[in-house]
């Protein structure tokens, strides 16, 4: 009777766990269902040369036009940036957090580096468009809506993915790999650039990769500082501004109907792709690393 | 070893102060300078899908209408912005910038400027001297029962003015008169503009209050459509926001419901304060870049 009791208990916890598992492949299902049945037929509809590889964008024009070729190369532009500015900043940081940072500085830094991860992105984009945008307008020229502001602020949003998981791959890499290198005479800077780095770089890569994916699918700070126009290939610069394909769904999702609902939604089909590469190139790092 | 760390921890407070110095000096430099005439002006509009840009874009000529296309001249590089408070915030930061909201939203964080000499205020937009304003209609084939007649009558009552007025639209009813309940009951189709259908929902809601029994179906798809469909006659009331054509107006009877004035606005600090409607237009269409090239 005991037996059969913990039999039941198992069999029932089994279940509600299984059950939690399977809920999360359902969203995942849901979303892709949402997203490919309403995208692609639209996709189809405006044809897929003349969506992807058209940078006129007219939803409003008669006959209207859907091209968002702008805004992949906006995407790709602002999350470039974005790593250019904050991957050597958290790099340092996480290397100075594992491996030089006195305790009684580490007790500042690391929570400071959590809280910035936890601020909400509406708050990143209220801070953008008051601070960063004056200050891109008065030192750089423009009016500040540019690609150097949503480069800066998406900077900063992925500084914390990139230094804790960084942080915790250097901090992984076995002690005796220190103890060997000091053995050999190398000094603490050598040990730590020559030896702990290299050896933690598929962490370092993975956090990299979790960046970028964390940059370009950003949506409400860099509406706020991008300002959204949509540019022709040949006019985009740094300090002018730009439309990314997270920005182009946001202002317009609101009054937009028919096939240019669809088109937004078709929008989100293409940012949708772009994540499921970064997410395979993460698992093609792990598994390499496995190898290893 | 100890004295690379030390060396390591100065260089990097050093690049600290440097950045943080640099940024306090910058700040405090662009507030002092005066309005320069010979800088870009900052466009600002809002998003495609939205109605006052349609309307705005519409009015001004911002877009061009040739045979059966239509295209939207905006020039390139102009800011897009997803609501009003954004287009005020952005307006409100950039002493060069330039943009565009409903009349009911003006504050005095930016400056509402005259347009051809005319104030943006509701007597103006009432009178017709202010230009950027257009009529939301109702519009009915003239065959209408007696339950839809009555809506009508409430749309033009006290109560329906000051629902919307409250949504920031000015009410064009001359002398309207209290609403009673007619305890009728039925159903109203109504169709058309979707920049009419929020106002319109509200009208609804507090019709239904005062008489339970009358149901609505509405559609919202577009002015076009809401005249179309009343002069065909398949819905009872069409919406638009636009004027009717002249061989529209002959087949309908035409209520105005309320006036949507649009504000032109400027940056606090920019000394104009009367802009000519071309130039408005000059500015948005990319004719003119600069502020010393406006009159």
């Amino acid at each position: 009777m005991q037996i059969r009791q913990s039999n039941f208990n198992e069999i029932v916890m089994q279940a509600i766990f299984f059950l939690s598992a399977l809920i999360s492949v359902l969203a995942v299902l849901a979303i892709c269902l949402f997203l490919f049945m309403r995208g692609i037929p639209a996709i189809s509809e405006i044809g897929f040369t003349d969506f992807i590889f058209n940078e006129k964008w007219g939803p409003v024009n008669i006959p209207a036009s859907y091209g968002i070729l702008s805004m992949i190369v906006g995407s790709i532009y602002v999350t470039a940036g974005a790593i250019v500015i904050g991957v050597p900043i958290g790099l340092m940081c996480a290397i100075f957090l594992s491996e030089f940072c006195p305790d009684n500085i580490y007790k500042i830094v690391k929570p400071a580096v959590n809280l910035l991860a936890g601020i909400p992105s509406i708050i990143y984009g209220f801070f953008g468009m008051q601070v960063i945008v004056p200050f891109v307008r008065e030192n750089f020229g423009g009016n500040g809506y540019s690609i150097l502001s949503a480069s800066i602020i998406l900077g900063i949003m992925i500084l914390p993915t990139i230094i804790s998981i960084s942080e915790s791959s250097i901090r992984a890499v076995p002690e005796s790999y220190a103890e060997g290198s000091y053995g050999i005479g190398a000094t603490k800077e050598e040990t730590v650039f020559k030896v702990m780095v290299p050896a933690a770089k598929s962490g370092i890569l993975t956090s990299i990769i979790l960046g970028i994916g964390r940059a370009i699918g950003e949506t409400m700070a860099v509406v706020m500082v991008a300002g959204n126009a949509v540019m022709p290939l040949d006019k985009i610069e740094l300090l002018k501004p730009i439309r990314t394909l997270t920005t182009n769904i946001v202002t317009e999702m609101s009054y937009a109907s028919g096939l240019h609902e669809s088109a937004l939604i078709s929008t989100g089909v293409v940012l949708f792709v772009f994540i499921i590469i970064l997410n395979a190139s993460l698992s093609l790092i792990s598994s390499k690393t496995q190898r290893n | 070893m100890k004295n690379n760390r030390i060396l390591f921890i100065t260089v990097l407070i050093v690049i600290l102060l440097i950045v943080f110095t640099g940024c306090a000096q910058e700040t405090s430099d662009g507030q002092t300078a005066d309005f320069d005439f010979d800088k870009d002006i900052t466009v600002v509009a809002r998003d495609a899908a939205s109605g006052t840009r349609g309307a705005f874009h519409e009015i001004m000529n911002i877009i061009v209408k040739e045979n059966d296309t239509e295209v939207d001249k905006l020039v390139v590089g102009a800011l897009e912005f997803d609501g009003t408070d954004k287009v005020i915030t952005a307006v409100e930061g950039d002493k060069y910038g330039i943009g565009y909201i409903s009349l009911g939203s003006v504050s005095e964080r930016i400056k509402a400027v005259a347009v051809n000499g005319a104030e943006p205020s509701v007597e103006n937009v009432k009178s017709g001297a202010y230009s950027v304003s257009r009529p939301f209609l109702l519009v009915t084939k003239g065959t209408e029962s007696d339950l839809v007649k009555d809506f009508l009558k409430f749309s033009e009552s006290t109560q329906g003015q000051k629902i919307t007025n409250d949504m920031n639209f000015i009410g064009a009813a001359d002398s309207p008169e209290e609403y009673t309940a007619s305890g009728m009951s039925g159903t109203i189709k109504v169709a058309g503009s979707t920049s009419v259908a929020p106002l319109m929902e509200k009208l609804q809601e507090a019709y239904q209050e005062l008489n339970p029994d009358v149901v609505f179906e509405t559609q919202a798809q577009g002015s076009s459509q809401g005249i179309k469909a009343a002069i065909d006659g398949s819905y009872d009331i069409g919406m638009a926001s636009r004027e009717l054509k002249a061989e529209e107006a002959s087949e309908l009877n035409r209520y105005v419901l309320a006036i949507d004035g649009i504000a032109v606005i400027v940056n606090n600090e920019n000394p104009k304060s009367d802009l000519a409607a071309d130039d408005i237009t000059n500015i948005y269409i990319g004719e003119i870049t600069k502020w010393n090239e406006v009159k």
